[in-house]
């Protein structure tokens, strides 16, 4: 398989466009548990991103996934934000130099982005957060190309339906960290937002081939 | 509450022009982002000593930039962090040569930009070192200060990093020195009222006439307590007894005080708490090598205050006796 810089541009505006799309959703699930400005901020710092690899005019991915972090995060400095912008940017410096991405080089991907966000926010998984959805998405990817799947649009639906399962997970974790933790009694049965905006990630890179 | 503002959404812009137009002897911003603060009055060679955090706070943080005290400050929107980016800028014009010190409260939005800002700037060689304030002993059980809130007591680790790094020392002293600032000082805050963010125009938390809380923090984060409206001598006596003992202050000790207003309490409030202060500290033999009262770490319009208190050693007392200067803030030098 073979990811151009014109897919990881599809990539980039069509997680722009789902956090869009998902605005509202993803305000009115973090009113309850958070500030309520989630949807606001993923829409403003995808849209950043997706214009700065719009932009990118050079050949090494790594640098443009770098670049679409950087604008993320330079955009919304929330945690969320940052969150997310730290996740391209460990992305983008684990495949500096790549002029295109093969099945391997999207688990490089999966698996740096999950691990810039852990860094970054300093949880575990099981904690009700993003990485819920990032670590299944990326361990599924692994598998998968390990087993040999080398067609993208096969191997990023593989992510994209193991990062809805730890959505739909989140639904019975207790939350540890920040304002949901002082929500926590009322948020039994409901899934995490910011495990939604990782399976968004997801969908995007599923939707992109 | 009536306020005097243009477009909400302007509010910190606005603010900054008219602080640039003030001071435009003193400060000036780089990248043509007025939010990257920096100093006029460089001093080639030294330590680079930075901070940053959300607006809302004046003269937290930016008021802080000036001589003998910080080179730069990144500046975020109401109670928002900076980017990582705006750190990075601010990083990179401050340095000299010597490295950089970011000295912030800890809070997580504004850790984790300070942390990326940091790997923003390694690809230019810059080294940076962390030092997160601390201070606000209610906000998490002695033991697990690293799990504390920086208030207002972020004023005393900066003013001693600053003169270290005026000192010249090098990275890893001047951190040191703000290090152990930030570990003998401790802070108590209340709230008689919330504050109303210009952006929402709400309270994003309440007060109850009759009432006020103890140990709130500056953004409104609940404190440990809710009692009806004490005397400035009940209130006092409650702060100090919480900050004495954290602090294991003991008789022949001797302290400097920190008696800070949150925005909507006059001046003259801030002396009667103080009065009571000095009355506590008398009575436990304890004394005040240096006090400053006024507005160091406020909360927009919030009703209420905080007391400072830091133990001092003959190293602390050195550097915290310079002379600063900054346009918000004057410290005379102690003789």
């Amino acid at each position: 398989m073979e990811i151009t810089r014109e897919d990881i541009v599809r990539f980039i505006k069509k997680a722009s466009e789902e956090m869009d799309a998902n605005k509202d959703y993803l305000i009115e699930l973090d009113a309850a548990s958070g500030d309520g400005d989630l949807g606001m901020t993923m829409s403003k710092g995808f849209q950043a991103g997706a214009e700065a690899g719009e932009a990118f005019g050079e050949d090494d991915l790594g640098k443009m996934i770098f670049k679409i972090g950087s604008a993320i995060a330079a955009k919304v400095p929330s945690t969320m934000g940052t969150l997310m912008g730290s996740g391209f940017v460990e992305a983008g410096k684990a495949l500096k130099g790549k002029k295109s991405l093969g099945a391997e080089d999207f688990v490089s991907f999966c698996q740096a982005y999950y691990h810039g966000v852990q860094k970054r926010g300093k949880a575990s998984p099981g904690d009700r957060t993003v990485l819920d959805a990032l670590k299944p998405a990326a361990d599924a990817a692994a598998e998968a190309a390990a087993a040999g799947t080398d067609d993208p649009k096969e191997l990023t639906r593989i992510a994209y339906e193991a990062a809805l399962s730890g959505v739909e997970a989140t639904k019975s974790m207790a939350p540890v960290h920040g304002k949901a933790y002082v929500h926590r009694e009322k948020l039994a049965g409901v899934p995490d937002q910011g495990a939604i905006v990782g399976s968004l990630l997801y969908k995007a890179w599923a939707e992109t081939f | 509450m009536q306020r005097l503002l243009n477009k909400p959404e302007e509010y910190v812009d606005d603010m900054l022009k008219g602080i640039y137009a003030a001071y435009k002897d003193r400060v000036t911003y780089v990248e043509d982002d007025m939010r990257c603060y920096v100093t006029k009055r460089k001093k080639e060679g030294k330590v680079g000593l930075m901070t940053g955090g959300g607006s809302g706070h004046l003269p937290l943080f930016l008021g802080f930039v000036g001589d003998g005290m910080l080179d730069g400050c990144a500046i975020g929107g109401v109670f928002q962090s900076p980017s990582a980016e705006q750190i990075a800028n601010v990083t990179r014009e401050i340095d000299s040569g010597a490295g950089v010190l970011y000295v912030y409260g800890n809070y997580t939005g504004d850790i984790m930009n300070f942390e990326m800002a940091e790997e923003l700037v390694d690809f230019d060689d810059i080294k940076c070192l962390h030092v997160k304030g601390c201070d606000d002993v209610a906000s998490a059980p002695k033991g697990e200060e690293d799990k504390r809130r920086g208030v207002a007591g972020i004023y005393f680790v900066i003013k001693c990093a600053g003169a270290a790094a005026d000192a010249m020392l090098p990275l890893e002293e001047v951190a040191r020195i703000a290090e152990k600032a930030n570990g003998s000082v401790r802070t108590f805050g209340v709230a008689l009222s919330p504050c109303v963010i210009p952006e929402n125009g709400k309270a994003n938390f309440e007060v109850k006439e009759g009432e006020m809380e103890l140990g709130m923090g500056i953004h409104g984060e609940p404190g440990v307590e809710v009692c009806p409206l004490k005397t400035a001598d009940e209130t006092v006596d409650y702060m100090l007894e919480r900050i004495l003992a954290d602090l294991e202050v003991k008789e022949g000790d001797e302290v400097a005080v920190l008696m800070n207003g949150l925005g909507g309490t006059p001046l003259e409030e801030l002396f009667i708490m103080y009065k009571r202060v000095t009355e506590i500290l008398d009575e436990r033999k304890v004394s005040v090598y240096f006090a400053k009262a006024g507005e160091f770490a406020s909360s927009m319009d919030m009703v209420g205050a905080s007391v400072s208190v830091m133990k001092l050693d003959e190293e602390l007392k050195k550097y915290l006796s310079t002379e600063a200067d900054t346009p918000f803030i004057h410290q005379s030098a102690i003789q």
